[in-house]
């Protein structure tokens, strides 16, 4: 029997382009060939993000060994990772063998193809070659962090004029949607947005890696990975970039002037992340670390957990959700500072641990102490209401919040 | 009557809340071609649900749990676990194995407390075929949900005044509390399930009967409804029971007063060593026995019963006597008032079969009891067996039915599942059963909506 809800599916327009579902495979070690693409599409991805193509004749990529480390933290394994690997390495005859291929077994799917090119006429021979191997869209790499050749990647998204240049002679050879991949490596990303918008780009796919140093082995005295002795600062990615990466989502989206559909990523692992990007402007969703961690399989419960997320809601389509969060973003200077929270702890659930009570004393304002039973309790008039003690808290429910009857204190 | 019980003693499991429930399932190792999914017998896949809820998608888990196993409830709470899934969890490697069945407890748990309904009955393309249930213990609810998923109309046909079988009457509610039951009913009669309790489908025309009415297949599924009592001198004093008039008398709250006046003040004498015996043993000391004797031909390490059942009997002062064997049960005429027995051993090693043991000599003993349990097995009762007869099902040499590998037996349109078949099965859970009843559901199905209406080998 069928669980689905008929009348609600997940597909969403893009730039033009159909989707079934938001979700893809973002331009990375996941969509390296056939294999892992034609895997993807048989999981339920909706698309990928094939890895980017460039022209070998004139640069070969060699990728370094090893390429990953991984920052574990407080005993989770791989909050975030951390990557020297650059463009494909595989040669271009193959991997436009494979796009086609792709695209002839599984039309329905969308297939966006990442190039990155070094001159103008690199960018119009790849975009030309995408579009003829039947790819649906073009991604521009304005933005691997860790590229061994001077001038390319991220260097490329930190110049509006080269994207602007670049952009422009990519449309020269396709018609096909095209959507610029920002570097999160900069102050604002939207003048570099609008500079690929000034030189025709149909959307922006946000963020690429933060570049990072993810440890330093302090016996060698070598920042990780240690490649032969020696390692680079190289892009971040996972769980732990996606603040990072939904703040860009919302400067891009509420951006009066920009106006561009965007492609979100930046840390997605469940649905609940997925939903964020979308309410804070994205229209699909790129994918790579979390499928490195878990595997492809993770896609039924992004699509599962969505889906019964817009029932729940009410939303009638993806396209329903997007930026639905953004009116309430707004600058610091203009919050409203009307009512003062403080917090109420609910002694039955709470363990005596004592957590609330060092964070409060040390680190806010001394509002909260222990009684004879080590349960905490709040001093309501010293309680500012910043809520450290409900977020280091380890009892769901023990520290909730209510808005004062004081007057607002300050101190 | 309620019985005094410390909660926390009896069922620690029943605690868990979300936070715990993801706390457990982020210790999850999330492997690939799940051990644990494949240790279900009734296919469950914890693997699945395990990652569902670890990806935060709380009602897809309860889904799979539900689609796979609609007593997923009563299962979290019965199934020995620790022979199944939790035996082959890979955690197990690193420290300790998954809480697999508390995660299962607080899913089904949770589907109430946030009233989700784990299918879409609307989309249920209805097929006008109707097929008769008899028995409403695990295998046929899971056989009649099935069915009425499928678009059957399926109606169960229950001799007992409350639905659920060996469910309702042979598992303590101390062990399976009423409400996970209930509530797992409920699912089963919410997919349109018709049970029809007091209705007993006997005598050698029942399954013919049932067919001439209009229904289109029959599923026998009537238990192992029947206990054995040892045939040894002075077993038909009063005072002895077998295990599931015993259980169903503590069980039932409208009975328990009276068993808790039976047993109070006395000994009992628990013959077996399962986890219905453990079960027996535990109720009787709850009711207020004084002491409480589970004998057993299998030395304790050998016991069927599981360890932690083991270990709650243990908590409540069971005595046991492994490697030992009643010779005869005493009494005064009319009742009984104590036995006496021996210790045995093993003729060969390894082998703990009652026909291995032999008597050690010098190492007699006698009890005082005023209650003899006898919780050695139990068969198909004797209605149904003529039952099976009188429909021309092919039946094993204890009585059990014959099936094929789809669960047909060799009457044509008549199917059969659960304990009341001969499987050869070493262990006989609830979650087997489930497995049983489901899987000949689409058995079932496929028969009644293939074109092909061939005989039935």
């Amino acid at each position: 029997m069928a669980i689905k809800n008929k009348k609600i599916d997940l597909s969403v327009k893009f730039c033009g382009v159909n989707f079934e579902n938001p979700f893809m495979l973002s331009s990375s070690p996941v969509s390296d060939c056939y294999e892992m693409c034609k895997n993807a599409f048989n999981a339920g991805w909706g698309g990928v993000v094939y890895k980017t193509l460039n022209l070998e004749k004139k640069f070969k990529v060699i990728m370094p060994s090893p390429r990953l480390n991984a920052l574990h933290y407080d005993g989770k394994r791989v909050i975030g990772l951390q990557n020297v690997e650059q463009i494909t390495d595989r040669n271009i005859k193959d991997n436009i063998k494979d796009i086609k291929r792709l695209k002839k077994e599984f039309p329905n799917k969308v297939l966006v193809s990442s190039i990155m090119g070094y001159s103008d006429e690199d960018w119009t021979e790849l975009a030309a070659l995408s579009e003829e191997a039947g790819a649906d869209m073009i991604e521009l790499n304005f933005s691997c962090p860790q590229m061994a050749r001077e001038g390319a990647g991220h260097k490329v998204g930190q110049s509006y004029e080269l994207m602007t240049e670049f952009t422009r002679a990519t449309k020269k050879g396709t018609k096909l949607p095209v959507l610029a991949k920002m570097t999160p490596n900069i102050t604002d990303m939207v003048p570099a947005a609008m500079a690929a918008k000034a030189g025709g780009a149909d959307g922006i796919s946000a963020i690429n890696t933060v570049k990072a140093i993810t440890a330093v082995d302090v016996n060698l005295l070598t920042p990780l990975p240690n490649i032969s002795g020696n390692s680079s600062i190289s892009g971040y990615s996972g769980a732990a970039v996606k603040p990072i990466a939904l703040r860009f989502m919302a400067e891009l989206a509420r951006d009066k002037k920009l106006k561009l559909p965007i492609s979100g990523m930046g840390g997605i692992t469940t649905w609940i992340d997925a939903v964020e990007f979308i309410l804070l402007g994205a229209g699909t969703l790129q994918v790579t670390t979390s499928i490195m961690r878990y595997g492809q399989r993770i896609v039924e419960d992004l699509k599962e957990g969505m889906l019964d997320y817009m029932i729940e809601k009410g939303f009638k389509s993806v396209s329903d959700m997007i930026g639905k969060a953004l009116p309430t973003v707004v600058d610091p200077s203009v919050l409203p500072h009307k009512k003062q929270a403080f917090s109420v702890i609910d002694k039955d659930k709470c363990v005596g641990c004592g957590q609330c009570y060092i964070s409060c004393m040390d680190g806010a304002h001394q509002a909260i102490s222990l009684d004879k039973n080590r349960k905490a309790e709040v001093d309501e008039k010293k309680c500012v209401g910043c809520l450290m003690c409900y977020h280091v808290c380890p009892v769901d429910g023990a520290i909730t919040y209510k808005y004062d009857k004081f007057n607002f204190k300050t101190h | 009557m309620e019985l005094k019980t410390t909660k926390k003693q009896v069922k620690p499991q029943r605690t868990f809340n979300l936070q715990h429930a993801l706390a457990e399932a982020e210790r999850c190792l999330l492997c690939h071609d799940a051990p644990c999914s494949k240790g279900c017998p009734a296919g469950t896949d914890p693997g699945k649900f395990i990652r569902q809820l670890r990806f935060r998608n709380v009602k897809g888990a309860i889904r799979t749990i539900r689609k796979n196993n609609i007593l997923g409830g009563i299962c979290a709470e019965v199934c020995p676990t620790c022979k199944l899934c939790v035996e082959r969890c890979s955690r197990t490697g690193i420290d300790r194995p998954i809480m697999i069945n508390q995660i299962q407890s607080f899913l089904m748990n949770h589907q109430y407390d946030i009233k989700f309904s784990a299918f879409d009955k609307d989309s249920v393309v209805k097929t006008k075929k109707k097929i008769a249930v008899i028995g409403s213990g695990p295998s046929g609810l899971a056989c009649a949900a099935e069915l009425a998923l499928l678009g059957h109309e399926a109606v169960i046909f229950e001799k007992n005044e409350k639905p659920g079988g060996v469910l309702t009457y042979g598992i303590p509610y101390l062990r399976l509390s009423p409400e996970t039951l209930a509530n797992d009913i409920k699912e089963v009669v919410g997919m349109g399930v018709k049970i029809k309790c007091g209705a007993k489908a006997a005598g050698k025309n029942a399954v013919s009967d049932l067919l001439k009415k209009g229904y289109d297949a029959v599923f026998v599924a009537c238990g192992l409804s029947q206990s054995n009592i040892l045939k040894i001198d002075g077993s038909q004093l009063a005072g002895n029971y077998t295990w599931s008039d015993f259980l169903e008398m503590s069980n039932d709250p409208k009975l328990r007063a009276k068993a808790a006046k039976m047993v109070s003040g006395q000994n009992v004498v628990v013959i077996g060593g399962g986890s219905v015996a453990i079960d027996a043993a535990v109720s009787a000391k709850k009711l207020g026995a004084e002491k409480v004797y589970v004998i057993s031909l299998e030395a304790l390490n050998e016991l069927p019963a599981d360890i932690e059942e083991i270990e709650l009997a243990h908590k409540n002062n069971i005595i046991f006597k492994p490697q030992c064997r009643i010779v005869k049960i005493k009494g005064d005429g009319k009742k009984v008032t104590g036995l006496d027995g021996t210790e045995t051993e093993w003729i060969k090693k390894g082998l703990p079969v009652p026909s291995n043991a032999r008597d050690v000599k010098g190492c007699e003993f006698s009890l005082k009891a005023g209650v003899i349990v006898h919780a050695i097995g139990s068969r198909v009762d004797s209605d149904a067996v003529e039952m099976l007869k009188g429909a021309g099902v092919k039946i094993s040499e204890d009585n059990k039915a014959k099936v094929d590998a789809n669960y047909r037996t060799s009457a044509a349109k008549v199917f059969a599942g659960g304990d009341m078949i001969a499987s050869g099965r070493k262990l006989n859970t609830v979650a087997a059963a489930v497995y049983d009843g489901k899987t000949a559901a689409m058995a079932i199905h496929n028969f009644l909506t293939s074109t092909k209406k061939g005989g039935i080998k």
